[in-house]
Formats: structure tokens, C-alpha cells, sequence
């Protein structure tokens, strides 16, 4: 009897939560098939040659290679900016903030803003440093995308330097290590390819973004290196192309938004597959 | 065995504190220079404790306490003034788990070279090499001595531990259970490896294993709840001991 109804009601909870992943994996499947039947026809390597051209020149092919360019400056330099900050401040959280209640409160703190909608982040830059500056700028972008990469880098730094045993940190102290020569020499060592995960993991995270830098570096029609001017970025042009009206443009989006995606695919199959290789073996 | 042998560490009346948790209590002993003396009790007697009061271990833990006195070279390491990371390089340690670090084999051994100032690479090379052979590890690694260390067996792991310890030149090793995380085959490597080590380092060791410290040990100190209960040369301890807990324990009737 009781052993009847624990069955049923296994097979019950079995089959909603198959189900349940059946309806997430059919969406997923409906939305990739979607992306590679329209933009798979559209990539075309004016795509990457090209900069933007009026849509109305219907002769004239045009490109996005002003926005992959603008999205490559935006992201190294959000990283270059997230990744030291990130590590000083992961390696703070695990090592000499490791036993403090200051640690743990950072910690929580930073697991919350992993969460955060973008938007916030977005806006909160645009008051900071596009308003008062009078102009949408690159800069600003960057430093949007560096705040939402922060508390991963950081949160992972902390993860993976915690993952190194202790009794590593005491074998380096009984050789007569400082504590900071042991942490640069042996336990960042020991949990480099985790903290590079992490970074490839950030950099994923914000390469789909497109709130926070539609309030600080919006757009550019054209290829531009200075930081101080608004830069293209591919995801804001896509947001742009997708909802004009020229079906050139729609196409462009198509073909952009297939590219960002596959490169977001590609950045966590090889976080994925280097945490395999370095935690599981 | 010569009474007037020369004392490398020496303690006096030294307690340890956890806390206010009194784990090593009024311990005066000497250990005489070039000897493997070994530390025998029960599990919690505090052996650990006390081998980790000599290279100023429990200084990376908050609310822990020494008083009395331990003589190295006839200075109190216990003083303020004692630089804790320079006596680690005269003092080192080995624990129970073998520690590679995730390097490779001769990264290993550099480390421990450069953190005294040894930088110069052919020299380091030539110290490498040495310290392989020191520890008996050369003719297993000479041909791979830049792949990970953790690649090696646990016992090539504990061999390459020691090297390191060795490489950088210290007057005495601490050796906490080396042996008790390995094999038999490794074990009496170790062990063999130790006697051998005694001519140019003084060696302390933590053992469970009575055979180990009757086969490797030159003296031996039984310890009981934190007190030092009878220290001797370890034929002594091991056939007539002066003291009947002592008897007790090393006939295997109580620990
Ligand atoms: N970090 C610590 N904080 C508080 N008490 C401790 C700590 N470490 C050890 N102790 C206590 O100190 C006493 C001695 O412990 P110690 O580890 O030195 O024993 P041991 O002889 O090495 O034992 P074992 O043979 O099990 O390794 C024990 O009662 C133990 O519970
Ligand atoms: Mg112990």
C-alpha cells in the first residue's frame, strides 16, 4: 500500500519534471532553429567588412563590422578592468578575508549583484558618467560592463582559491613563505584555470548585454576607436536593425544575433570543458 | 650512546595553549644533534601540537599561546624578536598528506630556493638535482622534471616533500605521521630514507606506528595527555621502560 503510493507518486513527480524540462528544451530548440534558418542565409562576409550604409541604398551591401569591432573594445576593455578588481577582490574574500564577518557580508553582497538586472547598471553609469559628461561615450559602456562582470570574477576568484587546500598555504608557511608570496606563487597557481573559467564565464555573461549599453555608449553608425564618443556595439545594433523597418537591416540582425549567440555557446562549452579537465580528472 | 652529545633544540618548561585549552603542558627535553628522535602517545596526547611549537606553526592561528622556552642554536625561538619565516627555513616540515605544490617537480624544490634568495638558475639546477638524490627520488623523475608533481605515486609526492625540505638546507626536519597516508612499499622507502638523512639533519618524528619508530629512532618520548611521561633511548622505551603507562602503551594494551 504504502510502498504502491510511493511508487505512483514517483512516477508522478518523474514525469511533470520531464515535462517540464521537455517544454524548456523544445523552446530552446524552437528559438536556435529559428535563429540558424534566418540567420544562417544573411552571414556574408560584407557582414564583417562592412560598416554600416544607409538601408535605403538597396545596390550598396552593407555591414556590422563597426559593431563587431566596438563590441571587442567594449568587452577587453570591461575586462581589463573587471579582472584585476576581481581578483584582488576574490583573493581578499578567500584569504585574508576568509575568517571576518566584513568577508562574508562582501560575499552575500556580491552574490546578489550577480543577479541584478542590467538595467540598473545601465542607468546607474548613465547618471554617473554619461549625464554628467554630456555625451554617450565607450568609456562608459566598458565600465558598465566591467560592473556586472565584477561580482563573477570575484565570486568565482573566491571559489576557486578556497577550493586549494589549506595545507598547501601551510607546506609554503613551513618553507618560510610570507602570506603574500604564497597566494601570488602557489594558491593563485593552483587555481589559475578555474579563475580563467570564470573570467570566460563573465565574459559570456555581459556579451549579450544590451541595457546597460544602450544608456552609456548607445551607437555609432561608424567604426570608432575613441573611447570618449559613443561606440557601436553588436548588440545594440542589433536591438536597432531588428526593430527598424528595411529588411536588410532584419536580415543583418538575423546573422549578428546567430554570431553572438554561437560565440556566448562557445565561451561556456570551453569554461565547461576546462573545469572538466582541471576539477574532475 | 655519548651523554655529552651536542643539543640542536631544546625545550623548557613549555606549555601550549588553544585558547585557554592547555594541549602541551610543562615540557623540558632535549634533542641532541644528528639523532631521529621520535613522539609516540595516543591519539590527542598532543604531539602534533608540540612539533608544530618548533617551527612557530600555531603563530597563523589566532588565540594560541606558548610559554616557557624552546633553545635553537641557544636562542629562545619562542622571542618576539624571532623572525618567524627565517626560522622555517632552518626548521622544516613534512605533514602526514603529502603537499606537492601545483607546479612542476623542480618548480617544487625552487620555490623553497628562492624564497631564500637562491635565484641564480644553475644554481638552482645543481641544487634540484642534489636534493632529488638526497631524497632518493632522482632516478624516478630525472626525465620529467618539469611535469606536474601531482602526476607522481603518493609516495614519489612525500620523497619530493622531503627534497624540497632538504634543497634549502635546514639543521632539523619535522616530520608529523610522513608515513601514515602511504603504502608499505613507500613506508619503508621513507623510513630508510630518514636513517639515512640523520647524517646531515636532525630529525624529530610524529609516528602511530611503534614498529616505525623502534626500527627508524634513535630516542623516543612518550607522551600522555599533553605531559611529557618518559623519554629515552628508544631500545630502552621499547623493552625496559621506566614507566608502567609507558609499558602499557608500547605493548599495544592501551592507545
Ligand atoms: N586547533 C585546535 N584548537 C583547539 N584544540 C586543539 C586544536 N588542535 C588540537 N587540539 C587539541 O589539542 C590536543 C592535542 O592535539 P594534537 O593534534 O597535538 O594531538 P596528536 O597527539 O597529534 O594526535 P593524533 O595522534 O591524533 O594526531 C587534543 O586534545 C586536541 O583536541
Ligand atoms: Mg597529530
Amino acid at each position: 500500500m504504502n510502498y504502491k503510493l510511493r511508487k505512483l507518486k514517483n512516477i508522478v513527480i518523474l514525469s511533470l519534471s520531464v515535462g517540464a524540462t521537455g517544454i524548456g528544451l523544445f523552446f530552446l530548440g524552437f528559438i536556435l532553429y529559428d535563429l540558424i534558418s534566418k540567420g544562417f542565409s544573411s552571414i556574408n562576409i560584407e557582414l564583417f567588412t562592412v560598416d554600416q550604409t544607409p538601408p535605403i541604398l538597396d545596390d550598396v551591401k552593407g555591414g556590422l563590422r563597426h559593431a563587431f569591432i566596438g563590441q571587442i573594445i567594449l568587452t577587453v576593455v570591461a575586462t581589463l578592468i573587471a579582472v584585476p578588481l576581481g581578483l584582488l577582490g576574490g583573493t581578499y574574500l578567500a584569504e585574508y578575508g576568509r575568517h571576518k564577518r566584513i568577508g562574508r557580508v562582501i560575499s552575500m553582497l556580491a552574490d546578489i549583484s550577480v543577479s541584478m538586472p542590467s538595467i540598473i547598471v545601465g542607468t546607474f553609469v548613465y547618471a554617473i558618467l554619461v549625464k554628467p559628461l554630456g555625451s554617450y561615450n565607450g568609456f562608459a559602456g566598458a565600465i558598465a560592463l566591467a560592473i556586472i562582470m565584477l561580482p563573477v570574477i570575484t565570486r568565482t576568484t573566491e571559489e576557486m582559491l578556497k577550493l586549494v587546500p589549506w595545507t598547501l598555504r601551510e607546506a609554503a608557511f613551513a618553507l618560510g613563505a610570507s602570506y603574500n608570496n604564497l597566494i601570488v606563487k602557489v594558491v593563485w597557481r593552483g587555481a589559475a584555470t578555474g579563475i580563467f573559467t570564470g573570467v570566460l564565464l563573465a565574459i559570456a555573461r555581459v556579451a549579450g548585454e544590451t541595457a546597460p549599453l544602450l544608456f552609456t555608449s548607445f551607437n555609432n553608425t561608424q567604426l570608432s576607436f575613441d573611447l570618449t564618443k559613443p561606440m557601436p556595439s553588436l548588440t545594440v545594433s542589433i536591438y536597432q536593425y531588428a526593430s527598424s523597418p528595411y529588411s536588410s537591416w532584419i536580415n543583418m540582425a538575423w546573422a549578428a544575433a546567430l554570431i553572438i549567440t554561437v560565440a556566448i555557446l562557445i565561451l561556456n562549452l570551453i569554461g565547461k570543458l576546462l573545469i572538466n579537465w582541471r576539477y574532475k580528472s | 650512546m655519548k651523554t655529552e652529545h651536542e643539543i640542536v633544540l631544546e625545550t623548557k618548561d613549555l606549555n601550549f595553549y588553544y585558547g585557554k585549552k592547555l594541549a602541551v603542558k610543562n615540557i623540558t627535553m632535549q634533542f641532541p644533534k644528528n639523532m631521529v628522535i621520535a613522539l609516540i602517545g595516543p591519539s590527542g596526547c598532543g604531539k602534533t601540537t608540540l612539533l608544530r611549537c618548533f617551527n612557530r606553526m600555531h603563530d597563523l592561528y589566532k588565540g594560541t599561546k606558548y610559554e616557557g622556552e624552546v633553545l635553537f642554536n641557544n636562542e629562545n625561538i619562542l622571542s618576539k624578536e624571532t623572525d618567524a619565516t627565517q626560522l622555517r627555513e632552518q626548521i622544516g616540515m613534512v605533514f602526514q598528506k603529502p603537499t606537492p605544490f601545483p607546479m612542476s617537480i623542480s618548480e617544487n624544490i625552487a620555490y623553497g630556493l628562492s624564497l631564500k634568495g637562491i635565484k641564480n638558475k644553475t644554481e638552482q639546477k645543481d641544487r634540484i638535482e642534489k636534493a632529488l638524490k638526497e631524497a632518493a627520488l632522482w632516478d624516478e623523475v630525472h626525465d620529467r622534471l618539469d611535469k606536474n608533481a601531482n602526476g607522481l605515486s603518493g609516495g614519489q609526492q612525500q620523497r619530493l616533500v622531503i627534497a624540497r625540505a632538504l634543497a634549502v638546507e635546514p639543521s632539523v626536519i619535522l616530520f608529523d605521521e610522513p608515513t601514515s597516508a602511504l603504502d608499505p612499499i613507500s613506508t619503508s622507502k621513507i623510513e630508510e630514507l630518514i636513517s639515512e638523512l640523520k647524517s646531515t639533519v636532525s630529525i624529530i618524528i610524529v609516528t602511530h606506528n611503534m614498529q616505525q619508530a623502534a626500527r627508524i629512532s634513535d630516542k623516543t618520548a612518550f607522551l600522555y595527555l599533553g605531559e611529557l611521561i618518559e623519554y629515552n633511548i628508544t631500545d630502552k622505551i621499547f623493552t625496559t621502560p621506566d614507566n608502567e603507562l609507558t609499558e602499557r602503551y608500547v605493548t599495544g594494551r592501551f592507545g
